[in-house]
């Protein structure tokens, strides 16, 4: 992380031309991406096939990267019935271990407090009842806990601090704040307000949250509001929802740029990502390349969003490059099928 | 210039950010050296502490198990709330704890701690046998209850006995050398049993061993009977004998091999000169057994064949359609939704018809109804994340229309289906199935649910006959539910589970129900899928595990008797006709293994298989790859699918193979028809 920040504070200052490396997930081909972009063009530099069962659909969901850039872990949603997660090196991109999870293991992320990860179980396909969050210990890849959270949970995003993890609960409606070092939930928040909905007692959230990104500098979340269409603000300090903003259909996955500069959205019913620059009002809505965009991560320079666009059965998933500034998609690749989770690795000179 | 500058200033910058972290400190705890009593809890402190010996405190420390959250991990549980941990089974488990420090650095350290078994409160020594019979080895049982109650299994004891008419080695074998009362002491944790054994002299004057046989082929299990008689001559009842074999292959190069049971059945598993002795004490008497070849072995025909030459392929389905013809649906596999429908009325001249896509990147079986009318395919990895089901009017399969999607309940991807009588059954994110009544087709309706009802239950697939849905539950093995047979009050909105069987590897992916024609008995057939090495896309596929015979002729007791294994190849799908197996063993093809008369033992290495067809193509998906996916007996063809490389069809010959062409230096050995 020190050395992304460094690299930062110098890509500023001096013109280098800058080498971004991310992996991308297509979660129904089994298989990760590692994907090069120089600034023009992006290149699938390898395809790794993930997964240990060949006739299998195993489902990689979810990607992140260590702090150290060292290792890459992915979570595969489908088990007997338990999902799982792979540590893979990023020397080589070959396994290294792995543990059980809970049902249907989807984002996660390391706190830089703790180095733990928090991996939440989405349990996507499942009954409507409260699921987890499974905390692992990356370094013996041993799953030391699930701590209950809502139905359906979503969108593992770890505080600038590394103190607490966010989620939210697609079908419950609700953002968890876990406290990254009791292991505990820490606060709830209710995201349906003025929109409750029961069906025969059960709660369905019409929000349908399925993302929350927590601001780099100031004490708020950005949560997408997949069923009503909307990015919703919370102020963690006062723990209350400071403002609600229209979308186009269907927001699904949020990043902020590390200088709190921009917020970008996939529109995954459009076909469309919103970039937002934060002090500004108006968002610019950008097309993808295909259908049914999926994950989004932003370059820690702030200058690019890599989008993963899942596209629909035979097709080719995509990542489209977005140039931030420009607010347009510069440079795409393909990638497998129903490409979903992203994660940064690098910048090299 | 300015470049050098600009790396000696990211240098310094990156050499002073390191050196923060760069002390070198470790995890000091309590936890060290610490054994516990099972029962126990202890509260551990943590700190770190750096080469000179600075304490300094963590942050918080985290204590944790490592084998992790599940049931192996309960042996010692952490509670957070009283930032204790418990000891609750004996071992050596260990104990994570993780420093955060001050400023955020983790620091970890695995702390072995040894749990105690509790002191043993009782020791029980069991003689397993009725009666024990001058000569033999006395067949016992230890078991130790402890103060906790928890029992332990043939623990080790000190055994001794003043007794002469016993001999105990050192390794607890305990002999019966002579008649008369004997006392076998024993000793564990200071604790002391004794057992009373009354050594009975040999009754036997004359013993006869009687045989099924004395002639027999590979894999023909021969059932001996040992009768001993009395001075008188009577006969004697209820006398534990032991079966033993020897024997000598005829093949030099080869063992004399067979599995023999304790009730006196015994399987050969090569060709040769066999002798099958039955001992009591000093008595024994013995009978030559010659085993011959099974002689089953015919040529198999490669008769036609549909490439699928741009796509994997998954499950398909053969079946006569309302004009008389005869047509398979094939699936397909990590593409584009696309089912493929062919008209097979010529096995040797396979024409692709029809195709259906849908939204799914998988369609992984496919099944059409008794009357050749409905088909249902699977859907899985679709754009919407709904999949569900997809039903097809096939009456003209060179026009196959879609009737309806249904998705209720099967979101999570419907990996297999079954049809049985308009209802269809379809797995729902590989935990349970739905039933779901498909009387009118537009309009499917679900009617009932069956999943096991175990946490982490899982399922892979269902197969209904006679009204019986056998479903493969993984680690929870084969489930024998009642949705319309009768026999446990079923039906098909009210699955009744009336029988299971699982076994250790927990592998168990697909079932076949198989009454013996020639037996009578009734066995499942459980199948297992294991990619033991993963998936490695360059190179062929490592698979592993076998086909377990179940007799379930008993339900409430069925016995595992025999397993089909195909060194280095692993099984997949199957279909039994007519006591012949036609099994998909991936890289090693479909094999055809003739599975009359009892099964017992490796069925394999009995000579049983017929033949098998390799069935990778030149311009397959991946060109010569074999690797089969199923099989089906249809109309005396077999048809089967390869994921490599789509349908085909072959045939079982009359012919026995033609070694015209056979190495020369191979040793042919005798068979009998």
């Amino acid at each position: 992380m020190n050395k992304f920040i460094i690299l930062s504070i110098f890509s500023v200052t001096f013109s280098y031309s800058q080498e971004y490396y991310f992996y991308a997930a297509a979660e129904s081909d089994d298989t990760v991406s590692l994907i090069n972009f120089d600034g023009e063009t992006a290149v699938e530099l390898e395809r790794i096939p993930v997964g240990s069962m060949k006739t299998e659909i195993e489902g990689p969901h979810g990607l992140t990267v260590d702090p150290s850039g060292d290792y890459w872990y992915l979570s595969l949603a489908h088990g007997n019935p338990y999902g799982s997660l792979v540590k893979f090196s990023t020397e080589t991109n070959r396994p290294i271990d792995k543990t059980t999870l809970g049902l249907f293991p989807a984002s996660m992320q390391i706190s830089s407090l703790t180095g733990l990860l928090y991996c939440v179980n989405f349990n996507l396909h499942g009954a409507m009842k409260p699921s987890s969050v499974s905390v692992v210990d990356p370094e013996t890849m041993t799953e030391i806990k699930q701590i209950q959270t809502g139905v359906m949970p979503h969108g593992s995003r770890i505080s600038p601090n590394g103190r607490y993890q966010y989620s939210v609960a697609m079908m419950s409606g609700e953002l968890f704040e876990v406290d990254a070092l009791t292991l505990e939930v820490n606060r709830t928040l209710s995201l349906d307000e003025n929109h409750s909905m029961s069906h025969g007692g059960m709660h369905h959230s019409p929000v349908k949250p399925t993302w929350v990104m927590p601001h780099p500098t100031e004490p708020k979340v950005y949560i997408a509001g997949n069923g009503s269409d909307e990015i919703i603000e919370v102020n963690t300090a006062l723990w209350e929802i400071t403002n609600r903003i229209n979308t186009g259909k269907g927001p699904y996955n949020i990043d902020i740029s590390a200088d709190g500069k921009f917020l970008v959205a996939t529109l995954k019913s459009d076909a469309k990502t919103l970039v937002w620059e934060l002090d500004k009002k108006n968002p610019s809505i950008i097309s993808n390349n295909s259908t049914v965009p999926h994950g989004v991560v932003i370059s820690p320079d702030s200058k690019y969003a890599f989008v993963t666009v899942e596209g629909v059965g035979g097709d080719p998933g995509l990542v489209d490059v977005i140039d931030l500034e420009k607010a347009k998609v510069v440079s795409s690749v393909n990638i497998g099928k129903q490409a979903g989770g992203i994660a940064f690795w690098k910048i090299e000179e | 210039m300015k470049k050098t500058l600009l790396n000696l200033i990211i240098s310094a910058l990156i050499l002073t950010t390191t050196s923060m972290y760069s002390q070198e400190l470790i995890v000091k705890s309590n936890l060290e050296n610490l054994t516990m009593r099972v029962g126990e809890t202890f509260k551990p402190t943590s700190f770190a502490e750096d080469l000179e010996g600075q304490k300094t405190m963590c942050q918080a420390v985290i204590y944790y198990n490592k084998k992790g959250v599940f049931s192996t991990a309960k042996a010692v549980t952490v509670d957070r709330d009283k930032g204790t941990i418990r000891a609750n089974e004996p071992g050596t488990h260990e104990i994570v704890a993780l420093c955060i420090g001050q400023e955020g650095q983790r620091l970890s350290r695995t702390f072995p701690v040894q749990v105690d078994f509790p002191k043993a409160k009782e020791i029980k020594i069991t003689l397993t046998s009725a009666k024990v019979y001058e000569g033999s080895y006395i067949p016992l049982e230890f078991e130790v209850v402890d103060e906790m109650n928890f029992t332990r299994k043939n623990e080790f004891f000190q055994l001794s006995s003043g007794s002469e008419n016993i001999q105990i080695d050192a390794f607890n074998n305990v002999k019966a050398v002579s008649p008369g009362k004997a006392i076998l002491s024993a000793s564990f944790d200071d604790i002391s049993t004794t057992l009373t054994i009354d050594v009975l002299s040999n009754p036997i004057n004359k013993l006869e061993l009687k045989a099924s046989l004395d002639v027999s082929r590979t894999g023909d299990v021969v059932n001996y009977e040992a009768v001993g008689y009395d001075i008188n001559g009577n006969q004697l009842e209820g006398l534990p004998f032991t079966y033993t074999f020897s024997g000598k292959a005829i093949d030099k190069s080869n063992n004399a091999s067979g599995l023999i049971m304790n009730d006196g059945r015994f399987v050969a598993d090569v060709i040769g000169d066999y002798m099958i002795s039955a001992s009591l004490g000093t008595s024994s008497a013995s009978r030559p057994l010659k085993v011959v070849g099974r002689g089953v072995e015919r040529e198999v025909l490669k008769v036609g064949k549909g490439v699928v030459s741009d796509k994997h392929t998954s499950d398909f389905w053969v079946f006569e359609g309302v004009d008389g013809r005869d047509y398979a649906v094939t699936g397909t596999w990590g593409a584009d939704g696309t089912s493929f429908f062919w008209d097979v009325t010529d096995p040797a001249n396979i024409k692709k018809i029809d195709s259906v896509k849908v939204d799914a990147r998988t369609v992984n079986d496919v099944k059409v109804s008794q009357d050749g009318r409905i088909s249902v395919i699977g859907r899985e990895g679709a754009s919407d994340r709904k999949n569900g089901i997809i039903i097809l009017d096939v009456s003209n399969p060179y026009d196959v229309k879609i009737l309806s999607e249904y998705t209720k309940n099967l979101t999570g991807g419907v990996h297999n289906v079954f049809i049985d009588n308009d209802h269809v059954y379809a797995l729902s994110g590989s935990q349970r199935y739905f039933v779901i009544n498909i009387e009118d087709p537009k309009n499917p309706v679900e009617v009932g649910m069956f999943e096991v009802g175990k946490e982490g239950q899982s399922i892979h697939d269902v197969w209904i006959e006679d009204g019986i849905a056998y479903s493969s539950n993984w680690r929870d093995g084969v489930y024998l539910v009642d949705v319309g047979n009768g026999i446990a009050d079923g039906s098909p909105s009210n699955p009744v589970a009336f029988a299971n069987y699982d076994y250790a590897t927990g592998a168990h992916h697909a079932t076949f129900p198989f009454k013996s024609k020639s037996t009578g008995k009734f066995y499942t057939v459980l199948g297992d899928e294991i990619f033991p090495d993963g998936v490695d896309e360059n190179n062929p596929n490592i698979t592993a595990g076998f086909l377990h015979f179940v007799d379930f002729s008993d339900l409430d007791n069925p016995v595992e008797v025999a397993k089909y294994e195909l060194p280095g190849q692993g099984s997949h799908n199957y279909w039994i006709e007519d006591d012949v197996l036609y099994v998909a063993m991936y890289g090693g093809g479909v094999r055809i293994v003739d599975i009359s008369g009892d099964l017992l033992g490796d069925l394999y290495r009995q000579g049983r298989e017929i033949g098998y067809i390799m069935t990778g193509t030149s311009n397959g998906y991946i060109p010569n790859a074999t690797m089969a996916w199923g099989a089906q007996l249809y109309k005396g063809y077999v048809f089967y699918s390869d994921w490599n490389n789509g349908l085909g069809s072959s045939k079982v010959s009359e012919l026995k193979p033609d070694n015209s062409k056979a190495n020369q230096y191979i040793n042919k050995t005798p068979i009998i028809d």
